[in-house]
């Protein structure tokens, strides 16, 4: 018993004291203000599926998983969402193994309300049969370290691990249309989930007298306030739930305010998952670098996918040949990286590009002059798995790609162009045979846009399958893609006047090289 | 840092030595008596180190490994900061982050007797001293020095208290002064009060003060002196 007691951690009448009269001149013991949220991160595991935030010292572990079940009996047609919580002894010494606590229990509500009696994944898109097969979600949060607030940074994990969820795509077969075949990921490309908000919860804690409010608590307040309030709203102005369990009473006009308060602070939130995640579109730059040879890498990174840019102008080819590696691999010694594609600009508005793929030691240096175009995914965008490690090999010499017969099907093609309108003109595809050997690497010619994102190590079965999936629903990645495209293609071309003083006619070579 | 084996054990003093380490070698050294503190074993004619951290040594001839923990082994004559915990008939528990609790007699206080007992509600802020602490049974506290004084010890009022590591306390105890301290101390006015269980209790006029205070001794732990100096500089700007 003794034992026990020694590793427990223990609040003093210092600390309650000191933390009550620091709010009143709006102070707390970490430096921040009441409406201060601390420092937010989210990190993508290696599986669609699993995200790990960080909420100052509270961390905790999200991941989604999926599985074929009989539907309630009175929901036939919609799938089902689980929430399953794991509170870690490593996590705080008052948590124990085995059954979950009262707050544990009082965690999970949280999240699950919040996404299921919203509404924000949209279940009736899980089912497969009516009636007989429909897709079970689990969402499984692991607390791993509790450093206060474990409710808003659970959310977020779960949030997180929803929006890079993929399940595997599954047919209807058989004589009578029953049977179910299970596609697995390297055939077809599994499908994200439809997810129509973001629940954001956001907690509030009571200090002292009723009128100190704190939002996000860290472990000391936690230890010493009289009351916690958490309101889940989403950006569209919804308040999705309010849980308010016991503790001091509050007076309506301060519960009213707190709402205020939450619905900003769930925006910001919102924001910076959607940049986690990638799904705005938005691609930060990372650092810039220019070298004597004439050679200028950029690196970019699009939530969770980093792309080096080599860049040098057309004498410079031997310099970019022994440049390119060392650089490459000074800069992102912790990353594996796959060099996925060349292309050539002729100067800088007039955007034709070509397609050339490489191989990884030796370039081949003749390039076609014609207008080709490059369709380039994120991987995120299209729903190949997110965050493959493992690099594709590169094979020293040649391989064939034949655009004929290795995935890029013309008819498909122009199918899934006609499906969709087409942004520019310049923008057909044309797949001329004097391109040189390369590397089966991602390049997906199913996008119209060229865009800027790329897939690291898909194979080409997975860019068939996208073709037909594309052309058969269209409206998910279009706008995304535009708005990548169009974002990467801004921020290069600002980048290329900016720092190649570029007035160019001269052609400029540009490796891609994807990495995560 | 090195790991061969070296004859001239200044090669390793104060440096990182990690279990394994060979540290001295005793046939190079003759009619020499040597101390060994914790972290140290004889295997037969070398000295080699059980535990991480770094070596060090005080003359005439005092060797031991001192290593930063979260947790604390109470050991006799160290100044802890205890939270008192429970008030029995004739001592008070006190959690001083030691495996166990430790007792504090209701008597060890400067004038104290039967009829003035002090009393300290549970949570209560102590400064005192370790006066017994073998393995295996509760430690002992007091809190008077060795002459019978008050001298400092007893409850802290006000102030924050927050915790860290040994080797932070340690840090902050060492003299000359820690540059964090003194950097700190050239600008502000504050009181401090540092037990070697890894626990600290600062306290000063105004609020910001004890924030400020407390939080770049927690974060400045890890840095270098002179990176320490730099960053402190820096906070207390952006305070001004």
């Amino acid at each position: 018993m003794e034992q026990r007691l020694g590793s427990t951690w223990r609040m003093t009448v210092n600390e309650k004291k000191f933390i009550e009269t620091a709010l009143l001149s709006d102070l707390r013991t970490d430096g921040r203000g009441p409406f201060d949220y601390r420092n937010l991160t989210i990190q993508f595991g290696s599986e669609d599926g699993s995200s790990e935030v960080q909420l100052g010292q509270t961390r905790v572990m999200g991941f989604v998983t999926s599985q074929l079940v009989q539907p309630y009996r009175d929901r036939p047609n919609e799938g089902s969402l689980a929430i399953f919580t794991e509170f870690s002894p490593m996590a705080d010494p008052s948590f124990e193994v085995g059954r979950p606590g009262e707050f544990a229990v009082e965690l999970g509500r949280i999240v699950d309300r919040g996404l299921r009696e919203s509404r924000a994944v949209d279940t009736e898109s899980l089912c497969v049969v009516a009636g007989k097969w429909v897709w079970s979600i689990r969402i499984d949060l692991h607390i791993l370290d509790n450093g206060g607030n474990l409710v808003d940074a659970a959310n977020i994990a779960a949030l997180a691990a929803l929006l890079t969820f993929r399940r595997p795509e599954c047919t209807l077969g058989g004589e009578d249309g029953q049977e179910v075949t299970i596609h697995p990921p390297d055939v077809r490309e599994p499908l994200p989930l439809i997810v129509h908000h973001l629940p954001i919860a956001v907690t509030f804690a009571f200090i002292g007298n009723e009128s100190t409010v704190v939002i996000d608590p860290s472990h000391f307040e936690e230890a010493v306030m009289g009351g916690k309030l958490t309101a889940t709203l989403n950006t569209n102005g919804d308040v999705c739930a309010i849980q308010k369990a016991g503790g001091e009473g509050v007076m309506q006009s301060v519960i009213m305010q707190c709402l205020r308060i939450a619905s900003v602070k769930a925006a910001d939130i919102t924001d910076k998952i959607k940049k986690a995640v990638g799904l705005d579109g938005g691609v930060v730059e990372v650092a810039h670098e220019r070298y004597e040879s004439g050679l200028w890498t950029l690196i970019l990174k699009n939530g969770g996918v980093w792309l080096l840019i080599l860049l040098t102008n057309w004498s410079s080819k031997e310099a970019f040949c022994s440049f390119t590696l060392l650089h490459l691999l000074e800069k992102l010694r912790n990353k594996t990286f796959v060099l996925v594609g060349k292309a050539a600009w002729k100067g800088v508005n007039n955007l034709s590009k070509e397609m050339e793929k490489p191989k990884m030691k030796t370039e081949d240096r003749s390039i076609n002059q014609d207008d080709m175009e490059i369709e380039i995914h994120s991987s995120k965008k299209d729903g190949s798995s997110l965050g493959d490690n493992k690099p594709k090999a590169f094979t020293g010499g040649p391989s064939s790609w034949d655009p004929y017969s290795k995935g890029v099907n013309v008819d498909e093609l122009k199918a899934s162009l006609a499906s969709r309108a087409v942004v520019t003109p310049k923008e057909e595809m044309d797949t001329s045979p004097p391109l040189k050997p390369a590397t089966d690497e991602s390049l997906k010619d199913a996008d119209p846009a060229p865009s800027s994102q790329e897939t690291a190590g898909t194979t080409e079965h997975t860019n068939e399958a996208k073709t037909l999936k594309d052309a058969v629903k269209p409206k998910h990645k279009r706008k995304k893609k535009k708005n990548l495209h169009h974002l990467f293609e801004t921020l290069l071309e600002t980048r290329l006047s900016r720092c190649c003083n570029v007035n160019l006619l001269c052609s400029l070579e540009l490796a891609i090289v994807a990495c995560n | 840092m090195e790991s061969k084996p070296s004859t001239t054990p200044s090669s390793f003093i104060d440096q990182q030595v990690f279990p394994g380490d060979v540290v001295l070698d005793l046939s190079k050294m003759a009619n020499q008596t040597i101390k060994l503190g914790g972290g140290l074993r004889q295997d037969g004619d070398v000295i080699s180190v059980m535990k991480a951290g770094k070596l060090r040594f005080s003359k005439p001839n005092k060797y031991w490994v001192e290593s930063s923990n979260k947790r604390y082994v109470p050991s006799a004559g160290d100044n802890v900061l205890g939270i008192v915990v429970d008030a029995k008939a004739d001592n008070f528990l006190v959690d001083i982050k030691g495996p166990t609790l430790a007792f504090l007699p209701v008597l060890a206080f400067e004038g104290g007797t039967r009829r003035n007992i002090p009393k300290f509600e549970m949570g209560t802020l102590l400064y005192v001293r370790v006066v017994k602490a073998n393995t295996g049974m509760n430690p002992e506290l007091s809190c008077m020095d060795a002459s019978g004084k008050a001298a400092e010890y007893g409850p802290l009022k006000e102030g924050f208290m927050f915790e860290s590591s040994t080797g932070l306390s340690r840090t902050l105890l060492s003299s000359p002064t820690c540059p964090v301290l003194e950097t700190l101390g050239k600008k502000l006015a504050f009181e401090i009060a540092v037990g070697l269980n890894g626990r600290v209790w600062v306290n000063a006029a105004s609020p910001s003060i004890v924030v400020l205070v407390a939080n770049t001794i927690m974060k400045t732990e890890s840095l270098s002196p002179v990176q320490q100096k730099i960053k402190v500089e820096s906070l207390m700007q952006r305070m001004r």
